[in-house]
């Protein structure tokens, strides 16, 4: 930022742009551009001060020493301010040629910390929806600044809610300040047709914070609002629903083309059906967010508290928790929720059809968890436009973006990770990206590789608790293994298989103690040990969750134990199990299209790292297994 | 099954109305009839309580009246 300040400030004033219509927003960043990550404004090149650039040399660089660089670059650099003398280093000058060779030999300088065209900066943008003053809870999440890098354009925000008033149908109209916003055609689970209209308020207000129409002269401001609008009703007239439509509107909106769901809802109980709609839609790239709930207990109402929903708690105007939030070990994020114990102006105002009539509009000022989702949802918007990948990346810019909740550091069960920013999360996103190899790839490689392998979180590979098909690879890889075998070094096929002694290392191997699923419930014991061994050892020394680890996700461990089989022969048919079993995991994984194992620079090495190691897994066990010829 | 407590008001959302219940938990109120919408009366109700709701209150599961008395 201290490069942003000593830029020469010619602002455009603030009212100017407000006068700008909606369609001439501002280029939404490409991301994609390795150029960007050196920059903290978006380059637009309307932005550059012509035959101008800026150079930001390392700390305590003195003029002697830039004197010395600028005549090999052909530039005449002077430190930017007296005052701060050669303590910042940061220098403009005049340039001619061509402005990205130049920079990028500058660039290379291990002198300089970063280089770019000197560009004007805009007073951030202020919207001039006349309500927009008493939006508190857009400033909360400095969102002006946000809106300088980008308004959510062209990512689909689902609202599954009470419908939206988004078309004029029957007795429905569009509330004023949703006209002319971007809308794709939803569903109506409670009535069962394509006219998911608002008949309760709840839902309209909540999609308004997501997307109202903003700077168009009317009522009030959204967050993404330039993103589209997927209306997805699944509760009725009284603002209630059934987990069952909630589940289907979940997989429903994932496979229609949303990348962020918003569910202003919560209540019942755990439910296998909705928690594994929830993870379908988060494996299909989508980020659910949550409402933690208004019961101001510490319990995290379902939907929020499923692994893969993004939980969001309730604050007011002054960060402080809404004395309404729920909160519990599942919080990730708080957002404004409104406090209205402070009045009705610390609610959150948007624009809603009027609950006694569905025609008529009004601005409403609620408070709850359900109006402080929608503002993470927004971000998420955000997030995605500005060229976020996957649900990882949205969810962990958020968290790192996120400010301190007053009094609070690091993760509470009140707050989560703080309280929302959605410029944090941006430049976030921007850190995330530039940190993140594998974005240097070919866009159709990162494509295969967010294809998404893992379904089951039980495991960091693709299998269910119990994978057969890993078995299967173990029969198969021991057949070859004996044919390959000469008719006197062969121990004979059912031999191999009757001895305990290889058969129970090579089933732990592979599918684990499967048998234990049939009878004993599934709990945090009984699916850890019903896992391959690889998995066993990754998550006890690595903890769930985390990637797969590439010493353990290797033939180390049959090796260790195969130079102790030298000595004592007995241990032979075990260690051959093993090994046929590793063999068998590792070459399944490589085969399955791993996902990236933890430490390695680049995921495409850990295929080749796992066929090595199965292919060394495969000549331990035929050692192993060879009959002694004496 | 039959609950005993106090019908409240809360301000949330796009306006609450619970059962501030003797066993010590808030239910969602549904069902009844509208006059049971009054902030702090006690009532005895028989009704059900329904596990399986979603709603926008949040506040606890709902609990749907069939019979309700003013105590």
């Amino acid at each position: 930022m201290r490069k942003l300040l000593t830029l020469t400030f010619a602002v455009t004033m603030s009212l100017s742009l407000a006068a700008c219509n909606r369609g001439s927003a501002a280029p939404e960043v490409d991301l994609t551009r390795p150029s960007y990550v050196t920059a903290d404004l978006p380059d637009d090149p309307s932005a550059r001060v012509p035959g101008r650039i800026v150079v930001d040399f390392v700390d305590g660089t003195t003029k002697a020493e830039i004197d010395a660089m600028e005549t090999d670059w052909g530039v005449d650099l002077e430190f930017n301010s007296q005052e701060e003398g050669p303590i910042d280093s940061i220098t403009t000058g005049a340039y001619e040629g061509d402005l990205d060779a130049l920079l990028a030999k500058i660039r290379s300088n291990p002198q300089v910390e970063a280089a770019e065209p000197l560009m004007n900066v805009k007073a951030s943008f202020v919207p001039n929806d006349p309500m927009y003053a008493q939006q508190w809870n857009l400033k909360a999440i400095n969102i002006e600044q946000a809106w300088e890098v980008t308004r959510g354009k062209g990512v689909i925000v689902a609202v599954l809610d009470t419908g939206i008033a988004w078309e004029n149908h029957d007795d429905f109209a569009v509330v004023p300040d949703l006209e002319d916003q971007r809308f794709v055609e939803g569903w109506d689970f409670v009535n069962d047709d394509a006219h998911a209209n608002d008949d309760h308020g709840h839902g309209t207000h909540v999609a308004g914070t997501i997307a109202q129409a903003t700077n168009n002269g009317e009522g009030v401001a959204g967050v993404a609002f330039d993103a589209t609008l997927m209306p997805v009703k699944v509760l009725d007239h009284f603002g209630s629903g059934n987990t069952a439509d909630i589940a289907d509107a979940i997989r429903w909106a994932a496979d229609h083309g949303a990348k962020v769901i918003n569910m202003s809802l919560g209540g019942g109980g755990r439910s296998d059906v909705m928690e594994k709609a929830v993870m379908y839609a988060r494996n299909k790239g989508v980020v659910v967010v949550c409402a933690a709930g208004n019961g101001g207990r510490g319990v995290v109402e379902y939907p929020a508290a499923y692994p893969g929903s993004f939980a969001v708690a309730a604050v007011g105007p002054t960060g402080t928790k809404a004395p309404y939030s729920s909160w519990g070990k599942e919080l990730d994020i708080a957002a404004p929720g409104g406090d209205k114990s402070q009045g009705e102006a610390a609610g959150i105002i948007q624009n809603t059809i009027d609950p006694q009539d569905v025609s008529q509009a009004v601005y409403a000022s609620y408070q709850g968890t359900s109006m402080a989702t929608p503002h993470v949802a927004g971000v998420a918007a955000l997030l995605f436009a500005a060229g976020a990948k996957n649900p990882d990346q949205v969810e962990k810019a958020i968290i790192l973006g996120a400010k301190a909740a007053p009094g609070t550091k690091g993760w509470t069960d009140q707050f989560g990770h703080g309280l929302l920013n959605a410029k944090g999360a941006l430049d976030a996103l921007k850190k995330l990206r530039a940190a993140d190899v594998n974005e240097l790839l070919p866009d159709e490689v990162q494509a295969a590789q967010q294809q998404p392998v893992v379904t089951d979180t039980v495991s960091v590979y693709s299998y269910s608790a119990t994978n057969w098909k890993v078995f299967g690879w173990g029969a198969g890889l021991l057949a070859f293994v004996l044919l390959t075998l000469g008719r006197k070094e062969r121990p004979g096929y059912l031999n191999v298989l009757a001895t305990p002694g290889f058969l129970v290392p090579m089933l732990l191997t592979t599918v684990g103690v499967f048998f234990v699923q049939s009878f004993a419930s599934p709990n945090a014991i009984t699916t850890a040990i019903t896992l391959p061994i690889p998995d066993w050892l990754n998550r006890i020394i690595f903890g769930r969750g985390s990637l797969a680890n590439p010493l353990v996700y290797s033939a180390a461990l049959p090796i260790v134990l195969s130079l102790f089989a030298i000595k004592f022969k007995g241990m032979r048919a075990m260690v051959g199990g093993l090994a046929i079993g590793f063999a068998a995991i590792l070459g399944y994984s490589a085969w399955a299209n791993a996902p990236a194992l933890a430490w390695m620079p680049f995921t495409f090495l850990a295929i080749p790292w796992l066929a090595g190691n199965a292919l060394v897994c495969l000549f331990l066990a035929r050692a192993m297994l060879k009959k002694e010829t004496a | 099954m039959k609950l005993s407590g106090t019908v409240g008001f809360r301000d949330l959302e796009t306006g609450v109305w619970v059962l501030e219940a003797d066993d010590g938990k808030t239910y969602l109120l549904a069902g009844g009839d509208r006059k049971i919408k009054k902030s702090g009366a006690r009532i005895e109700a028989e009704g059900d309580v329904d596990a399986d709701s979603a709603t926008i209150a949040m506040v606890g599961p709902r609990f749907v009246v069939k019979q309700y008395r003013f105590t």
